[in-house]
């Protein structure tokens, strides 16, 4: 807390009108995206300068979410699609936090381990996994499992690597200060090495969220009737741009709601993040 | 107010409290081996304040580190009660520079820590932790997160924390270099009152001569890479009452006395750095 700047602003610090203004920033840039979308599409006001048929206007797009919302897509309802995506996504990421992070945490902490293990990932993790799909559908069929799985592929690496690089990075003098306390091995695990992981492990999981939702486009590509990314893909090829837009605009909020979920938790679990 | 001692001397070495025979440091193997220690002799009462002092990169911290038992001797070893010191031990207390607190515990979780691992109970342990968190002066923190606090008070949690075992020895590894003037100051004050009070026997590494001088009661000045020791001398600041006594004309003298040995040391070091730097080029 500077006293200096403190006298300058008279009513609040300066890192809280900074932040409110970062606010209104933020706001404005989405507003304007709006704005820029109201005046392509005309919206009822003046003729479209784009074809409908390729971009609906913001109002149709409203229009048809709330018809998809009452009557349902292709003999599922909306709420149907939604969930089953989401349950795709969580599945899969719920599998690879329950054993990327211990898998990630033995390798940080084990040569041993990260000797038999690192090169297996790091050669796996530049093949794009939706190219591996075919196979996965071969191999387990055109059900769910195909498809967890390749989101799997896609954020056990990401998950487990940030696992081993927090806990490899957490300082040595933490560590000696444990012994030097009289630790066990299992109390600095429990008391120092995880705690102090939690912050690279939480990085990883917002991150592989991003990535896992991207991920759904691809794994409802082949083999599916439902998720919100079957429903935009299937609309395309009926050139129903309006119900594209509301798939494309329902994901884009999932990945949103989730990264603000957890960088939520995020201030509440590791609040200590970062401040050393 | 300073005389030569010798720290090794076998009267000195019969009552010791921490012995350390032959201690040296070798880092890296074959051509690229760097010797960081040359062989160390000491021994330290029960009850001594032993400050070293040297110049950056000579090795006192490895040496700590070593008593610590954090790294193991290349040559010799070091007892604490005669028995060799095999790694780290609840009965030596380490207090680190900085960057060594348990970020996500509070202050007064932070200090339990120790009892905790000693196998105290819960509530044992946090009655332990409240009466050290009071001792170094932050009652009233307790329930505070080591990042709300300002570098001093995190010290003072650090210092708390190490005292919380009860441990026989401190070995303090510069605690106060990164404080501001003020702060040490008052600091050096308190720790001198707490070492007065408890008798522990302490380890200081500083690169402060007047830090040395105002607090221990034997001052060894170490060379400069590979470091040995260059004198030692018993001091006798450190017993006196008057908390200025830094500013009084034999305490100018006996500073004069150590930072003349330590600049030759430091001229060394720094050519030292030089010629590796242009070696690199």
């Amino acid at each position: 807390m500077t006293d200096a700047a403190d006298a300058i602003t008279e009513d609040l610090p300066p890192a809280r009108r900074t932040a409110r203004r970062d606010r209104w920033l933020g706001l404005a840039s989405f507003a304007a995206m709006l704005g820029l979308w109201l005046a392509l599409t005309g919206s009822g006001l003046w003729p479209p300068l784009v074809q409908p048929a390729f971009l609906p206007s913001p109002v149709t797009v409203a229009k048809t979410f709330v018809k998809l919302a009452n009557t349902g897509y292709q003999g599922h309802t909306l709420a149907h699609h939604f969930l089953v995506s989401l349950m795709r996504f969580g599945v899969a990421f719920v599998f690879c936090v329950l054993f990327g992070v211990p898998v990630g945490l033995l390798m940080g902490m084990h040569s041993g381990v990260r000797a038999a293990l690192d090169p297996p990932i790091e050669t796996t993790r530049p093949i794009p996994k939706l190219a591996l799909l075919p196979l996965f559908i071969i191999w387990f069929g055109i059900g769910e499992l195909a498809k967890t799985i390749v989101i799997i592929t896609a954020l056990f690496p990401l998950i487990s690597i940030s696992a081993m690089q927090a806990v490899r990075s957490v300082s040595v003098r933490k560590v000696q200060a444990a012994q030097s306390l009289g630790a066990s091995r299992a109390t600095i695990f429990r008391r120092v090495l995880l705690p102090a992981s939690l912050p690279g492990i939480f990085t990883g999981m917002r991150v592989s969220v991003g990535i896992g939702v991207t991920m759904l486009v691809g794994a409802e590509m082949v083999a599916t009737s439902d998720g919100i990314a079957w429903m935009a893909l299937t609309a395309a090829d009926f050139v129903q741009t309006d119900v594209v837009l509301v798939g494309v605009l329902i994901m884009a909020a999932l990945g949103y709601g989730l990264d603000q979920l957890f960088r939520a938790l995020e201030r509440r679990v590791v609040h200590w993040a970062g401040r050393d | 107010m300073l005389e030569p001692v010798a720290l090794a001397a076998p009267a000195r070495r019969a009552s010791a409290k921490l012995v350390v025979e032959g201690l040296s440091k070798r880092f890296g193997a074959g051509r690229d081996a760097v010797a960081a220690l040359q062989p160390i002799d000491l021994a330290i009462a029960t009850g001594d304040f032993l400050a070293i002092v040297g110049p950056s990169g000579c090795g006192k911290s490895t040496l700590l580190n070593l008593i610590a038992g954090f790294e193991t001797p290349t040559t010799g070893r070091a007892l604490l009660d005669r028995r060799p010191i095999a790694g780290p031990g609840p009965e030596r207390g380490v207090v680190f520079q900085q960057g060594a607190l348990f970020t996500w515990m509070s202050v007064e979780e932070n200090v339990a820590f120790g009892p905790r691992a000693l196998g105290r109970s819960a509530s044992e342990a946090r009655e332990i932790a409240a009466r050290y968190v009071e001792l170094v002066g932050l009652g009233g923190f307790g329930r505070r997160y080591p990042y709300e606090l300002s570098g001093g008070m995190q010290q003072r949690v650090g210092i708390a924390r190490a005292l919380a075992n009860e441990p026989e020895v401190l070995l303090m590894d510069e605690p106060f270099a990164a404080l501001d003037q003020q702060t040490r100051e008052l600091l050096q004050e308190e720790i001198r009152a707490i070492w007065r009070r408890t008798g522990k026997t302490i380890l200081w590494i500083t690169h402060s001569i007047e830090e040395a001088l105002f607090l221990a009661t034997h001052v060894v000045v170490m060379t400069a890479r590979p470091g040995r020791i260059k004198a030692a001398f018993a001091c006798g600041f450190s017993r006196e009452a008057d908390p200025l006594i830094a500013t009084t004309a034999p305490f100018a003298e006996a500073k004069r006395a150590i930072v003349a040995l330590l600049r030759q040391e430091s001229l060394e070091a720094q050519r030292q750095e030089a010629s590796v730097s242009s070696a690199d080029r």
